[in-house]
């Protein structure tokens, strides 16, 4: 009962925390509002109308949607992976990243499950895949263990970030014994959701761009770059909007992790390139298409080129070290990365590999303005959802909120 | 103490990977690694299924064509030969009718033999003025205009070989037994063999607003 | 209050039952009637009503929400009463892999019905099963194919394709002579005189894999090899994911992106189930051997349409068939061999 009444008065105090705020933090969550709105109703029209309103076609039949996914389920699973040190290596620093990264992963999760849900063309009929009510394909598709993990996934990090922030609402200590074999899971378990998230592409005979060992390794690198970059972006945020003190090494050492998973996803880049353009094979065509078009068909062409290129110059910059630790080029270049592998693992890798389609014809793919808007939509979502998540979590560790015995 | 707790936390994941890797094998319940391995396997007991062929009925007349092993099925051709029996016409000689042609009109106008080279082949390889009624061999023995395949297959014996087996000509009715094909001048005129050129019946507009 | 005797949850909002009670939702399953278990049920009910309980769970949401109310409502007529029922009862269906002939039957009824009730024609909606003994292999002639496309038309025909997006399952390659099967360099939607001079036609469909990856990607099993060795699919079942067209290195597969069109007049009535019945926005279709011909002995549309007898299907078990002749005398190939995916469509030259 008594634990009831805590969740009821922190429901009650988190409201009243996520309705007030400075003008800036009202204009933001009306933009947010706006925009997740619009989305919906091009989400309207797109279940109106079927995927047509989509610009996928049956050669390139998951786009815009998909890629979002495959990048976002990075993004959650490298939030968590700053917990290990934290919690674990007793290093204090990470501390209150972690809480942003646990909140980053919530977001990133459920925007990725309202992307799956947007891609789907009967998402009504989705109960079909609930376990025991309908027929759940498990252990033979790798969907399957996709949504297995990335629920899962979900539930630990709900939970655990839960556990801590109620122990602090009430001012007590949270129990390591209690919350650690959590985070311990939830680590492998964030390697597991990418892993799998990579086989489920890896695993396709039929696409030989995609099935290629290296895949699920890239995908865990491209993830600790881009995930931590955005934590870093956030914190700076964070540091200059509210009072919530994160300290100049924790935002070093993340940029640390961030500095070297760049590398190692910049060498296996180049080991990719290697191989397809060295030794090109009839696999190489997809390789071929992405990074200079074929036959006039030039889509990709300045996307991939601009990630490439921030990507070289923001993994340069972060690591030289006197670089990395002027904070204004340390922001720049974690935006950088961000967006170059955004675009790398988004598109850059679910669109060519319907490029050319299983018999060699070449169709391109543009996404239409209801898709945009949707995706828009969505991550106004994400980060609607992180902003009240964030603003209660840090909220509750300032001890602005704390449980009044009535 | 603390460590002997990631010990334990440590052994259990792995034991639960083990476990997902166990369960995780595919599950088949094919006993039969390839194809070709399954058609052989499965076919020793093989009994005749109780599905037939349902176009075989009283709209197509059939004849029965009997070559060593295998017997199937061909649509009967004299009742399709529009000017059968010939010998309605064909009740004197060739070479008086032919006389006869300057105030009669012209039969088999229309016939113009695109067959071989005209070395090879003329009307007289098939026909016989003798006896009009039937086809006549190389060897001058009867063939009834029904197994005209026993004409053809003089000189075309690799494509007799594929008819009678089932890789080349048309299969009419199902794919269940008795077999119903079509015997080669059901596809080929035999006076030109050869397939027309013509243009294909579709077109799709969609594919090439998609491919642009 | 329920009985469970029948597996799947039904509103009866106006078969015409015994009592004045039963005529909304709120007490729709007190209403059914009562029948005694038999053994068979009660082993079935155990596994089912853990759907039925979804149901009843989201009927009560729906009653809640008012979603029923039209349903329910008195000025509705008798037709689009029983429309919303059917509607009720096919969206809650189990899928058609797991389901008992008895269901097979219900939900057949029911679409026939359905499709009634929308257009007043009736149509013949076949469940019929794999025969014993029948595994259907499909071959095709390269030298043979002329390049028409008289299989494509009356593929489309057959199958109730969308007329809209010129959906076709069969694709026919034109390749130029001497450069092997470049599909890259091929062209599948020439449009002049056929054959043309130094070129070779070869077609591709659903090659209906012993193996089939896009069977194994499901994540609902709504794609399954039957046992004569058909891929279907139950488009009631998909979720429209796209995992299966993704999978498939034939591009053997088709998604409606969305509602297909197709004039009345020309819809082919005879039907079945996990053949060419009409489909919805949001599933996947393809290639099924027109199961609802072979499975009555007939051949596929394309195999009766050819013009020129490139294509040949049979049963490969059958050792006297054609096919297996084929198989065992002429020197055939299958397409991405290399792929393990154990196509049972053969191609081979004379």
């Amino acid at each position: 009962m008594k634990s009831l009444k805590v969740v009821g008065s922190l429901i009650k105090d988190s409201l009243a925390e996520i309705t007030h705020g400075s003008r800036a933090y009202h204009i933001w969550m009306a933009i947010l509002t706006f925009v997740m709105l619009f989305g919906m109703y091009n989400y309207g029209i797109q279940l109106e109308q079927g995927l047509s309103a989509t610009g996928m076609t049956d050669r390139v039949s998951w786009g815009l949607y998909i890629s979002n996914f495959t990048f976002l389920v990075g993004v959650a699973a490298a939030a968590v992976m700053l917990v290990l040190p934290a919690y674990v290596l007793k290093n204090i620093d990470f501390k209150q990243a972690v809480l942003i990264g646990e909140g980053l992963a919530v977001a990133a999760l459920l925007m990725c499950l309202a992307f799956v849900v947007a891609d789907m063309g009967g998402p009504a009929r989705l109960w079909h895949m609930i376990p025991v009510i309908g027929v759940f394909n498990f252990p033979n598709s790798m969907l399957t263990w996709d949504v297995l993990v990335l629920n899962g996934y979900l539930f630990i990090n709900i939970t655990v970030p839960l556990y801590i922030l109620i122990m602090r609402y009430q001012g007590k200590t949270p129990n390591p014994k209690i919350y650690i074999p959590g985070v311990f899971i939830s680590v492998f378990w964030a390697v597991a959701i990418h892993m799998i998230t990579a086989f489920l592409y890896q695993g396709l005979q039929a696409r030989p761009f995609w099935n290629n060992a290296l895949l699920g390794p890239r995908f865990l690198a491209s993830a600790f770059a881009a995930g931590p970059a955005l934590i870093i972006l956030v914190l700076a945020v964070i540091r200059k909007f509210t009072e919530f003190k994160v300290p100049d090494n924790t935002i070093k050492k993340i940029s640390l992790i961030v500095t070297v998973a760049a590398q190692i996803n910049l060498i296996m880049l180049i080991s990719e390139l290697f191989k397809e353009f060295y030794a090109p094979t009839h696999h190489s065509i997809s390789a071929v298409y992405l990074f200079f078009g074929i036959e006039g068909k030039v889509a990709l062409l300045p996307w991939i080129w601009t990630s490439i290129t921030m990507n070289v110059i923001a993994t340069t910059v972060l690591t030289f070290h006197k670089l990395r630790s002027n904070f204004k080029i340390l922001y720049v270049a974690c935006g950088m990365l961000f967006v170059a592998i955004w675009i790398e693992k988004g598109f850059g890798l679910i669109v060519p590999g319907f490029i050319p389609g299983p018999w060699g014809k070449i169709a391109e793919y543009t996404p239409t303005f209801v898709e945009i808007s949707v995706t828009i939509g969505i991550w106004a979502m994400g980060a609607f959802i992180f902003t009240i998540l964030a603003k209660t979590g840090i909220a509750i560790e300032l001890g602005k909120i704390v449980y009044k015995k009535k | 103490m603390k460590y002997l707790k990631i010990a334990i936390i440590k052994k259990v994941m792995l034991g639960t990977l083990i476990c997902l890797f166990v369960i995780s094998c595919k599950h088949t319940e094919e006993k039969y690694h390839n194809v070709m391995e399954k058609i052989e396997g499965e076919s020793v007991k093989y009994k005749a299924p109780s599905v037939s062929s349902p176009m075989i009925n009283a709209e197509i007349k059939t004849v029965l064509v009997e070559e060593g092993e295998t017997a199937f099925l061909i649509p009967e051709r004299k009742s399709q030969i529009s000017s059968y029996n010939c010998v309605e016409c064909h009740t004197e000689p060739l070479s008086v009718l032919m006389q006869k042609q300057v105030d009669k009109k012209a039969a088999h106008w229309d016939i113009k033999l695109n067959h071989a080279n005209s070395e090879i082949m003329n009307c007289a390889t098939c026909h016989t003025s003798n006896d009009m009624g039937n086809l006549h061999s190389l060897t001058s023995t009867t063939i009834d205009f029904n197994y005209s395949h026993k004409l053809c297959s003089q000189c075309h014996q690799k494509e007799f070989k594929d008819w009678k087996g089932g890789a080349h000509g048309k299969q009419l009715g199902g794919w269940s037994p008795p077999r119903l094909s079509n015997t080669c001048v059901n596809c080929h005129n035999p006076h030109a063999p050869q397939f027309e050129k013509r243009w294909p019946v579709r077109f799709n507009t969609e594919k090439v607003k998609e491919r642009q | 209050m329920s009985n469970n005797t029948k597996k799947w949850f039904s509103l009866n909002l106006n078969r015409t039952k015994k009592s004045e009670a039963c005529g909304c939702g709120n007490n729709a399953s007190s209403c059914e009637e009562k029948t005694p278990k038999d053994g068979y049920n009660q082993v079935m009910d155990v596994s089912m009503s853990r759907r039925s309980a979804f149901k009843k769970l989201t009927a009560g949401l729906l009653i809640g929400a008012g979603a029923v109310s039209t349903s329910c409502s008195v000025i509705s007529g008798d037709e689009s009463k029983e429309k919303s029922a059917i509607e009720w009862d096919e969206y809650f269906k189990g899928n058609y892999k797991l389901m008992t002939d008895k269901e097979k039957n219900e939900t057949v009824n029911r679409l026939v019905r359905s499709y009634e009730l929308r257009t007043g024609k009736k149509i013949n909606l076949s469940s019929k099963d794999a025969e014993e003994d029948v595994l259907f292999g499909y071959a095709f002639n390269i030298s043979k194919c002329q390049g028409y496309m008289d299989c494509v038309n009356a593929c489309i025909e057959e199958n109730n394709q969308d007329r809209a997006s010129q959906m076709q399952y069969i694709r026919i390659h034109e390749m130029e002579d001497g450069k092997g099967f470049n599909f890259e360099e091929s062209d599948d939607n020439y449009y002049h005189e056929v054959p043309a001079e130094g070129h070779f036609y070869m077609g591709t469909q659903c090659f209906h894999c012993d193996n089939p990856p896009c069977v194994e990607v499901c994540p609902v099993q709504a794609t399954w090899k039957e046992k004569d060795g058909i891929v279907v699919i139950d488009y009631d079942w998909c979720v429209g994911c796209r995992y299966c067209m993704a999978a498939c290195p034939y591009d053997g597969r088709r998604f409606n992106w969305k509602t297909p069109e197709v004039p009345e007049e020309e819809v082919n009535k005879n039907q079945h189930y996990l053949g060419n019945r009409l489909r919805k926005k949001g599933v996947m279709e393809k290639c099924t051997f027109c199961i609802q011909r072979s499975r009555k002995g007939q051949n596929p549309a394309c195999v009766e349409a050819c013009p020129t007898g490139a294509r040949t299907f049979g049963n490969l078990l059958d050792p006297d068939s054609t096919i297996r002749w084929v198989l065992e005398n002429k020197k055939v190939f299958r397409l991405k061999e290399d792929l393990g995916t154990e196509p049972k469509f053969w191609y081979y030259m004379d």
